[in-house]
């Protein structure tokens, strides 16, 4: 039986990505007050940007109950006794340790493997879609899952923020708070680092961004994939790609939109990229 | 969810007795946040064991009213308070105590009153309540549930909720209210405890038990911006700390009031709190004997703690060196106007070299910086062509690695500082930050020292002159007049960003005006005022 494999909302996985790989998405919460919405089920990017912007109480989020895992992993029970997990890191996030009671409540019903991805967005879900191309080519769940593991290392987030606003009332802020209140108004550009948000630099404007973004990827030799994403600015995000296409012709860049979870610490007019770099031979 | 009128004994005790399990899986964090000289060092193991002490008297309580409950807390709290924290901690439960007196239960409104006692109580224990401290995170709390009380919420989930909001801002404004929270670059510990108490009693009405078991409070984060502390130089005026005094005052007919007005002047940071039976006496002295032999006549002396200050201080010295980044690089700067400390300071320069046109610092005095500065690594950033050469001076005299990054204008040193990358080595940084100067263009605007004739200009004593990348290049009988005339011999076509830093000698009304100008004939540029405060150029304008 072939591994299935099961990530979460904050791998920013489109339901197209989802279906073409076969992977099963579990969402977090997002809640504005006393609304909860599933992450992208009940509420749409489009609509959470626009009340992330307007109305005064910032959303919160939450993870995902043991029960939404085990509710999937039974329902895939029903095909497959072998199941991998690529989580959200696990210190943005309580997704890991809510992934890790459901696999207990299994209590060995099948194979579950549980994987910290140390890392969120499509440098989580690049991991995931490493993996599911591995078991396409027969891999089982151990070999998947080391796939999965090796390439961590090798998936690189790096992220423009309009401001830091949101990621510091959230209190995801970890080692990016060094480029926090300065006094003149700068964007920063961060990555994650040993599972946390960590500060790259910092520009003045967009168009700095989007260079700063587009070098980055310069920089590295051997890419296996390339992903970029945006919050509330496609036209930005399809600009950095048109640049990325004329530079790297023939290599696919997948393309998707920043989670609500996410957005609600990222904010608006965020982007964000991602380099997975291939395995030296 | 739903919703809850009346609050009984037995839930307000549990409702404080899980948010003291939510405070105590922070306490680490709150120390953390410790600045010296705040009078106790770890504010929040000090308010985590007063509220230990707070609960465990609550639980032996035989009145299991309201009124009974809290005055148990209120009699535990006094009794364990620890530090200053905890002392002030203990006037809270005392204020609540006096609020639910007689009372079986309470609701929204006598929970409104309760905390406005609470607020009234604990700034009276203190005899020079600063803001900016819990003190003000608890007035702000009851002020946030009296405004929810007089609209006419009679929930009080609600009235919590608006109350852990007003806490939460209220801890995040504190270093805008004391100067010490702002050059340390942390919000109150003590507001912090405060806060973190209020969100554990709020996420235990509201059933959130498990999210509690599986999560940690979080710490709130300064608004304002870090700016480094210059180098202190030190040994010069040292005023010691002395000894930080505490113990429990047991006896008959004891008078705070009356103690309070005794011990006054014998020190500093005085608290005097409790009733005729028992009272808790925290001061600064250089003479803690004299405290002692006073107190010993009113009654006996129970949990007496009397801690050196100055060893304190020079403890929290080493641990702050240790704590301090392990960034490979640092970067040093001349600058000199206080805006421009702050610009610097703010996006992450380790010290600032007080220094410009008409004062170049000597190469001791940068020397001295570097030789302080704790990394091995250093960067300087001279931002100005004449203290360039000063600068690598230092490269030969110290055994650092040193590497002057050339910029000649302030401009030019704010984006070399932007540019630096958190993840690129010594030598890397200084190659991309020497990469940046390139990117800006620099305005100077200033005054003729005196009358002369230089590039083909005619220039009057006291005129305003403009410069372009310290080139003179426009005079004018305006500073407007000036800075118009530079911009149309810029090439604006990929010009973005435009920062104007105006000096000490012009207004912030004016720099508005030649912002208005700019942004007038040059729709597309993102124009930026900063208070530079720096002395002799009015502006210093960058084109990014």
């Amino acid at each position: 039986m072939t591994v299935k494999i099961v990530t979460d909302t904050l791998s920013d996985i489109t339901d197209e990505l989802a279906g073409e790989w076969g992977l099963a998405i579990v969402p977090l919460y997002v809640r504005f007050g006393k609304q909860i919405f599933r992450d992208r089920v009940e509420i749409s990017t489009e609509e959470f940007y626009r009340r992330l912007v307007n109305e005064p109480v910032l959303p919160s989020t939450t993870q995902p109950t043991p029960n939404d895992f085990t509710e999937v992993f039974q329902k895939l029970a029903q095909e497959t006794d072998e199941i991998l997990v690529i989580v959200v890191s696990s210190k943005l996030s309580g997704t890991y340790q809510s992934a890790m009671q459901a696999k207990d409540y299994m209590k060995g019903k099948c194979r579950i493997e549980i994987v910290d991805s140390l890392t969120v967005a499509l440098g989580e879900g690049l991991i995931a879609i490493s993996a599911a191309k591995a078991v396409r080519e027969g891999a089982d769940l151990k070999a998947a899952a080391e796939v999965a593991r090796r390439a961590i290392s090798r998936s690189h987030l790096i992220a423009y923020f309009d401001t830091l606003k949101y990621l510091a009332k959230g209190g995801r802020i970890g080692k990016a708070q060094g480029l926090l209140g300065s006094v003149l108004s700068v964007k920063p550009i961060l990555t994650v680092k040993d599972g946390e948000m960590a500060p790259l630099t910092r520009v003045r404007s967009l168009n700095a961004g989007l260079d700063y973004l587009y070098n980055t990827v310069a920089g590295y030799k051997n890419i296996e994939g390339l992903a970029v994403e945006h919050a509330t600015t496609p036209d930005d995000a399809d600009t950095l790609v048109a640049r990325l296409s004329a530079t790297f012709p023939g290599q696919h860049i997948y393309r998707s939109v920043i989670s609500p979870v996410i957005g609600t610490y990222a904010g608006p007019n965020a982007l964000a990229l991602t380099v997975l770099e291939a395995e030296k031979k | 969810m739903s919703k809850i009128n009346v609050i009984a004994g037995q839930e307000l005790r549990d409702m404080f007795s899980a948010a003291t399990s939510w405070l105590e899986k922070s306490s680490a964090d709150i120390d953390a946040l410790n600045v010296f000289p705040v009078p106790d060092g770890d504010t929040g193991t000090n308010m985590m064991l007063t509220m230990r002490s707070t609960m465990e008297e609550a639980y032996r309580a035989p009145d299991h009213s309201a009124a009974g409950v809290a005055h148990a807390m209120a009699k535990g709290a006094l009794m364990g308070a620890r530090g200053n924290s905890g002392v002030i901690l203990s006037q809270i439960w005392r204020g609540l105590a006096q609020g639910l007196e007689d009372k079986e239960n309470f609701d929204a409104i006598e929970f409104a009153d309760a905390l406005e006692k609470s607020a009234r109580t604990a700034y009276k224990g203190v005899s020079n309540p600063v803001e900016g401290t819990m003190l003000t995170v608890i007035k702000d709390a009851a002020r946030a549930a009296r405004e929810q009380v007089e609209e006419g919420n009679d929930d009080i989930v609600q009235v919590l909720e608006a109350v852990v909001d007003a806490t939460r801002d209220s801890v995040a404004n504190t270093p805008r209210l004391l100067k010490v929270l702002k050059d340390a670059g942390v919000v109150d510990a003590g507001g912090q405890g405060i806060y973190t108490l209020f969100e554990g009693a709020l996420r235990y009405l509201k059933g959130e038990t498990e999210q509690m078991r599986l999560r940690k409070p979080q710490i709130i984060v300064s608004e304002l911006p870090y700016t480094a502390p210059l180098p202190q130089v030190s040994g010069i005026d040292e005023v010691p700390y002395g000894y930080c005094t505490e113990f429990l005052l047991k006896g008959e007919e004891l008078n705070p009031e009356d103690i309070r007005k005794r011990l006054e002047k014998k020190g500093e940071s005085l608290i005097v709190v409790g009733d005729d039976a028992a009272v808790r006496i925290h001061i600064h002295t250089l003479t803690p004997g004299n405290i002692i032999s006073l107190a010993t006549k009113l009654g006996t002396l129970h949990q007496v703690s009397i801690r050196n200050m100055d060893e304190q201080h020079q403890d929290f010295l080493e641990m702050q060196k240790e704590k301090m980044p392990v960034t490979d690089t640092a970067v040093i700067v001349v600058a000199s106007g206080d805006g421009l400390n702050d610009v610097f300071g703010s996006l992450g320069a380790a010290a600032v070299v007080p220094g410009g046109q008409t004062m170049n610092p000597s190469t001791k005095d940068i020397l001295q910086t570097v030789e302080t500065t704790p990394s091995d690594n250093i960067i300087i950033l001279p931002n100005n062509k004449n203290i360039i050469a000063t600068a690598k001076q230092v490269q030969s005299l110290t055994q650092k690695k040193v590497k002057v990054v050339p910029s000649r204008s302030i401009p030019q040193g704010v984006v070399a500082l932007l540019a630096f990358d958190y993840e690129a080595d010594f030598k890397a940084n200084a190659e991309i930050m020497e990469k940046a100067l390139a990117s800006v263009r620099t305005i100077e605007i200033t005054r003729s020292v005196r009358a002369t004739q230089i590039n083909g200009l005619k220039i009057r004593r006291k005129e305003p002159i403009g410069l372009l990348d310290g080139e003179l290049l426009v005079v004018g009988d305006t500073d407007l007049e000036v800075v118009n005339q530079l911009f149309s011999r810029l090439f604006l076509d990929e010009a973005e960003v435009v920062t104007i830093y105006y000096g000490d000698e012009a207004s912030a009304a004016e720099a508005e005006a030649i912002s208005a100008s700019i942004t007038a004939q040059y729709p597309k540029l993102q124009v930026e005022i900063i208070r530079g405060g720096q002395p002799h150029y009015s502006y210093i304008i960058s084109v990014e």
